[in-house]
């Protein structure tokens, strides 16, 4: 697509999307196709994403229903049924406890889910404002903020993520999953600075941006109306993408310990915590993994699908 | 060249300063201290008093810090609070088996990455091309300690447990101490399903990358003037396309690395193996600070050469590319 020529100087077409696909469809303003429509359609044509759209989907009608479905509590032992197999009565079987297994994978997706996606929130609205300021303003502000970000970077993000929540001292319940999403958003935050800097960077010497700035047009205004919604497809892909490695993330928590505390159900505390019985009781490690391992992929072919609608250069 | 490689090592400096100061800073911002572990039920006011001046805990953190430094510089990297061992005799002793283990899985992902992108590169939109994606997609998707259940349960619990589920015997030459197992077999045995593990998600990431980096190579005006040549299809292949197509890739594997020294701590928990991992995740849940230190100045400065080797090998891959 050729930039627009900005002859006739309203500030409505210098608004119109110009490179970067994604824009904010204008309201009452007549056009054959957005380009968001034009992605949407090339998402619905793509069966990989539709399948990823269709698992998160039904993760989100069990995590929101979770106290319907789930055939009974997930924290109530029963000492006279521990280590069922699976059966009719109990489908996944029993832990050491006694716990209903199904009921305790449907629960865990709460914990999955809501860190999953909260992380990413969070990253993202401290990311994305530092991105564009350190991209818009340059000079020693972007220095001083990048080499922040360098920083975090610079750790290993499993090590960061550690130490953090030794700091904040694992607990269970809303409390320790906050905490959780603390310590994998402060891990993620330089990522979407990064990746909003560098769009920011090249979207800032186009005409339009130059134009506002002619016009008079305050800075806050131009980044919020002008540039943001020109760097919205690589961030909604990264978005998706980074909601399976944050679910990731969370599960290995779990798994070493540092996650969301017992009682509350959580997939990665469950699979550690049966594996001193794998010997004979396997299925309690697998259904917990099994789970962990079909929501980060229905967030990878999601995220995929996306990418390829949103920004065919990006594939 | 030299005075750009000469530069680079000069900024290792304050990266593994800025590194090994932010964790003592957070290791220190958490509550309680290691001092009460160390006393136990024997705990006094006292004692604890006495300790932390035997360790150096009284003073302010900037100060032991810098005390920290110092004997690091004299090659002295202190001793565990808890245990009372030199952290660098302990470092010394788990290093052989957590870079053993990095580099195998490396290797791992190689091995399955460059053929499964050049067959998806080349057989485009074929059932092998589908196989390979959908392969590199559950790859990417599968947490390496859920995939080492699935090892552990195919090849240590089945199959009669072909490979030992958990320990771990030195790589013959890798011994650092006078007593431990050492045996080729025995360390095979013990280090292929961790390295699976660990590096099957890595060549998934690989594998998509690279085949993508190869799809955009193969269509290059090179390569067609190349075959045109007649040069044969296995050097258009090897030589001309995919060289050129590693060099994103490679800078993702650098990437990478800085996540498989996070991972072994996961692969490395999940097998018992006494690798670096285990004693850093046990350090830091433990607060023993200057076991916390040693490990995370030993991963800093791997994770900061990586960096550099990456970049250097661009002007293999690529002589165009030259650092001046």
């Amino acid at each position: 697509m050729k930039p627009r020529p900005i002859s006739g100087g309203s500030l409505r077409e210098a608004e119109l999307p110009a490179v970067t696909g994604l824009a904010r469809p204008a309201a009452g303003e007549a056009r054959s196709e957005t380009p968001l429509a034009q992605g949407l359609r090339r998402l619905r044509r793509s069966t990989t994403a539709l399948v990823g759209v269709a698992i998160v989907l039904a993760l989100i009608v069990v995590a929101i229903f979770a106290d319907v479905l789930a055939p009974q509590s997930p924290i109530a032992s029963d000492q006279t049924h521990t280590f069922e197999r699976p059966s009719w009565d109990y489908p996944l079987g029993t832990d050491q406890l006694g716990r209903d297994m199904l009921s305790r994978v449907i629960h865990g997706s709460r914990i999955s889910l809501l860190v999953g996606v909260s992380s990413v929130l969070l990253a993202l609205f401290v990311g994305v404002p530092f991105g564009m300021i350190a991209g818009y303003y340059g000079g020693r502000t972007d220095t001083v903020i990048m080499r922040l970000m360098d920083l975090v970077l610079a750790f290993p993000i499993y090590l960061l993520a550690i130490i953090l929540m030794v700091m904040f001292a694992p607990t269970a319940g809303l409390i320790g999953t906050i905490k959780v999403t603390g310590a994998i958003a402060i891990v993620r935050i330089p990522i979407y600075a990064r990746l909003v800097r560098g769009s920011v960077l090249s979207i800032k010497e186009k005409e339009y941006i130059e134009a506002c700035r002619a016009l008079g047009v305050r800075d806050p205004w131009i980044i919020f109306r002008h540039v943001l919604p020109n760097c919205l497809a690589p961030i909604i892909v990264t978005t998706t993408l980074g909601i399976a490695t944050s679910i990731i993330v969370e599960a290995t928590l779990s798994f070493l310990g540092l996650g969301t505390q017992p009682p509350t159900p959580s997939w990665g505390w469950d699979l550690k915590a049966n594996l001193a019985f794998i010997q004979d009781n396997a299925w309690l490690s697998l259904f917990p993994g099994l789970a962990i391992f079909v929501t980060v992929l229905g967030f990878n072919l999601f995220g995929d699908g996306l990418r390829d609608a949103l920004d065919p250069r990006l594939k | 060249m030299r005075v750009y490689i000469l530069r680079r090592l000069v900024q290792i400096v304050p990266t593994v300063l800025g590194i090994t100061f932010v964790v003592f800073l957070m290791m220190r911002s958490i509550p309680g201290d290691p001092v009460v572990a160390l006393l136990g039920d024997s705990y006094t006011q006292e004692d604890a008093v006495k300790a932390r001046e035997v360790y150096g805990l009284n003073q302010p953190i900037l100060v032991q810090y810098l005390i920290w430094l110092g004997k690091l510089l004299q090659g002295d990297w202190g001793a565990s609070i808890l245990t009372g061992r030199p952290v660098l005799q302990d470092v010394l002793v788990r290093l052989p088996v957590t870079l053993e283990l990095i580099v195998l899985s490396m290797g791992v992902a190689l091995v399955i990455a460059i053929p499964a992108a050049i067959i998806g590169a080349l057989r485009q939109n074929t059932w092998a091309d589908y196989t390979a994606t959908t392969v590199a997609m559950i790859g990417v998707s599968i947490p390496e300690f859920f995939l080492g259940v699935l090892l552990l349960l195919a090849f240590s619990i089945g199959l009669g447990g072909v490979l030992p589920s958990s320990g771990w015997v030195y790589l013959p030459g890798t011994c650092p101490m006078m007593v431990c197992g050492v045996s080729l077999w025995g360390n095979m045995q013990h280090v292929l399903m961790p390295a699976f593990a660990l590096g099957v998600g890595r060549a998934a990431i690989l594998t998509r990358l690279l085949r993508a980096s190869m799809l955009e190579v193969i269509r290059t005006e090179y390569v067609t003037t190349a075959r045109a040549k007649g040069v044969t299809e296995l050097k258009v292949v090897l030589k001309h396309a995919l060289k050129n197509a590693l060099i994103p890739t490679v800078t993702v594997m650098g990437l990478q690395v800085g996540f498989l020294i996070g991972g072994a701590i996961v692969v490395e928990t999940l097998f018992a193996m006494p690798g670096l991992g285990t004693f850093g995740i046990d350090a830091i849940i433990a607060r023993d600070y200057q076991q916390v230190q040693g490990f995370a100045l030993l991963t800093a400065f791997a994770f900061v050469v990586i960096n550099l080797v990456v970049d250097l090998s661009y002007t293999f891959l690529d002589p165009r590319i030259r650092y001046g």
